[in-house]
């Protein structure tokens, strides 16, 4: 198979935008290619759209060759992937496929979301839906009641708190004060975290990610065709992925996500590196308690002791794994379809010394991207590095 | 539909439309499942929990015990499956409450309680709906018994309550 690296990525901002669907894609493609680019959409032979909902918050579907049409692209093969909250990341690894086993070149990865509608409840109707709609949906099942079930057996089990997940909030919008693509670009220390409104309990206002507008782009290339592209290529080291079960009472105890374990084993086998080798990891912390589950399943510190694990600054730049210094989806914001391809953007970025210092990884070389999707049943993990895979000394 | 909703002048002397439009549910924003034989197979659970049943497949061939109904099994590919009544109490293994953020046609029941059942020896967790109390009053381990909640439109579903707080399943003649 051939190897495969991302060349060049770029976002729109993401926030609560005056902007429609096509038009956040537009603004990603301007943040992606200028007149100097090496490469332009019109030139890239694949193109993959990563979109969760097109249908419910865009009444669109079939947005491949609407994508297409408005890059000025005529690609000889297209799709759209979806998987919900994870629907960025398959787009990426859709197109790693294709480039890997030869059947194209160079690939556009587009991962778009236009979530806030007229009308709020209307987009928590999309949401909801992700899960299973007729048996568990009907009775009001949503992601924020999920996660909340799920920081309340962490807590049971493990005794975690509300103040550690509090830290994580403050630790993910702090980094996004430094990132000026994300939706919230505020300081939210742990006290406003602890006096927001009450969601879901325990989950409060800021234990949740946002309802947010965003698109994201990112180009992968095939080895041969890398070296034209760009001089710091971000190379594809290897994928995981795991599925537990659909139903909210099929996936287990809710404290430990046994797929994401099995999903990160996967990825670091493919990958042929550790845990402790990862330099800087974007994860799904749709939540916060969903970032303090993350730290146990990937393997940074044993289960039952994410909480710990923030609380000695472990997850901060400077802490044994920096995790989330994009800001995460609690700063960023979570357009669905775009948060999995931003992700890869950043560390894109990182590795490459081209984010603000002050969330800027010195001397990263190996990251990790994760996602999850719907009621945390599926993970996807991917595992990029400066070094070509194979060659690391 | 009301297309008038959005229009300035139904709301008398030059007042601003309301912020957010009235928007009717057309069926694809509506939760409740289809439970007619017209529409799907397992209409049995429905017209059985109607009668204070509550009831799913179980696989003839493997004997797997399956939740939801199913018309053919995961676990062998059989369909040849059979109805079971299932037990209807359980203890409580996980719970929360939506205070804000209702999908559209849940905003009037808020607040409410949901969570998850471990029904009483059969090995199922069933996620569900709460009455007969708001968060405060539920715990981890509580007993709940199953009750069955009519829509308006007459569809059914099942909700758990509080063991010592149950009513009589009101059968629908």
């Amino acid at each position: 198979m051939d190897k495969v690296a991302i060349v060049a990525g770029g976002t729109s901002r993401f926030g609560v935008r005056n902007l429609t669907w096509r038009e956040l894609l537009q603004e990603a493609a301007a943040a992606t290619f200028d007149a100097e680019s090496r490469i332009l959409p019109k030139e890239i032979d694949t193109l993959v759209v990563g979109a969760a909902e097109p249908e419910r918050f865009a009444f669109q579907s079939y947005v491949a060759p609407l994508a297409a049409e408005t890059l000025g692209m005529t690609p000889k093969m297209l799709l759209r992937t979806e998987l919900a909250c994870a629907s960025g990341q398959m787009a990426l690894r859709t197109a790693w496929a294709h480039i890997a086993s030869g059947l194209c070149d160079v690939a556009l990865v587009a991962g778009v979301e236009k979530m806030n509608l007229p009308n709020m409840a209307e987009t928590q109707a999309s949401m909801a839906c992700v899960l299973d709609r007729e048996w568990e949906g009907l009775h009001g099942a949503s992601a924020p009641p999920f996660f909340a079930m799920c920081a309340q057996r962490h807590m049971h089990s493990y005794g975690t708190t509300v103040e550690q997940m509090a830290k994580v909030v403050e630790k993910n919008h702090h980094y996004s004060t430094f990132n000026p693509t994300a939706h919230f670009t505020k300081e939210v220390p742990m006290d406003k975290v602890l006096r927001s409104p009450m969601v879901a309990p325990p989950l409060r206002l800021f234990d949740c990610s946002g309802i947010t507008d965003g698109a994201a782009i990112a180009i992968l290339a095939r080895e041969a065709i890398v070296p034209d592209l760009t001089d710091t290529p971000l190379w594809v080291h290897g994928w995981g992925q795991a599925n537990q079960g659909f139903r909210t009472g099929a996936i287990g105890d809710l404290a430990s996500w046994p797929a994401m374990s099995l999903a990160a084993r996967e990825a670091y086998r493919n990958a042929r590196v550790s845990p402790k080798d990862l330099d800087v990891v974007e994860l799904h912390d749709c939540f916060s308690i969903s970032e303090i589950i993350a730290y146990e399943q990937l393997g940074f510190t044993p289960e039952g002791k994410g909480g710990a694990f923030i609380d000695e600054g472990q997850s901060y730049i400077g802490g044994s794994t920096p995790i989330n210094t994009r800001g995460g989806l609690l700063g960023c914001g979570h357009p669905l379809g775009a948060t999995g391809v931003a992700q890869v953007v950043e560390l894109f970025r990182t590795l490459r010394s081209e984010v603000p210092p002050q969330r800027q990884v010195s001397g990263a070389t190996l990251a990790m991207a994760h996602n999850l999707s719907g009621n945390a049943n599926t993970h996807s993990i991917g595992i990029y590095g400066l070094d070509k895979p194979g060659t690391a000394a | 539909m009301t297309s008038g909703a959005l229009s300035a002048d139904k709301h008398g002397g030059g007042a601003p439309p309301p912020r957010k439009p009235h928007i009717e549910l057309p069926f694809l924003l509506d939760f409740v499942p289809l439970q007619d034989e017209g529409s799907t197979q397992v209409s049995r659970f429905f017209s059985a929990l109607k009668e204070g049943r509550f009831e799913t497949t179980r696989c003839t061939a493997c004997d797997t015990l399956l939740f939801q109904p199913r018309t053919t099994c995961p676990e062998c590919m059989s369909t040849e499956l059979r109805w079971e009544e299932l037990p209807q109490s359980g203890r409580i293994y996980a719970f929360s409450a939506m205070l804000m953020g209702a999908p559209i046609g849940m905003e009037k029941d808020l607040p409410f309680v949901l969570g998850l059942i471990d029904l009483d020896g059969v090995g199922l967790r069933i996620f569900s709906r709460f009455e007969g109390g708001s968060y405060e009053d539920f715990a981890i381990g509580q007993r709940m018994r199953l009750r069955v909640h009519t829509f308006p439109d007459g569809r059914v579903t099942y909700r758990f309550a509080p063991a010592a707080d149950t009513f009589p399943l009101q059968a629908k003649a």
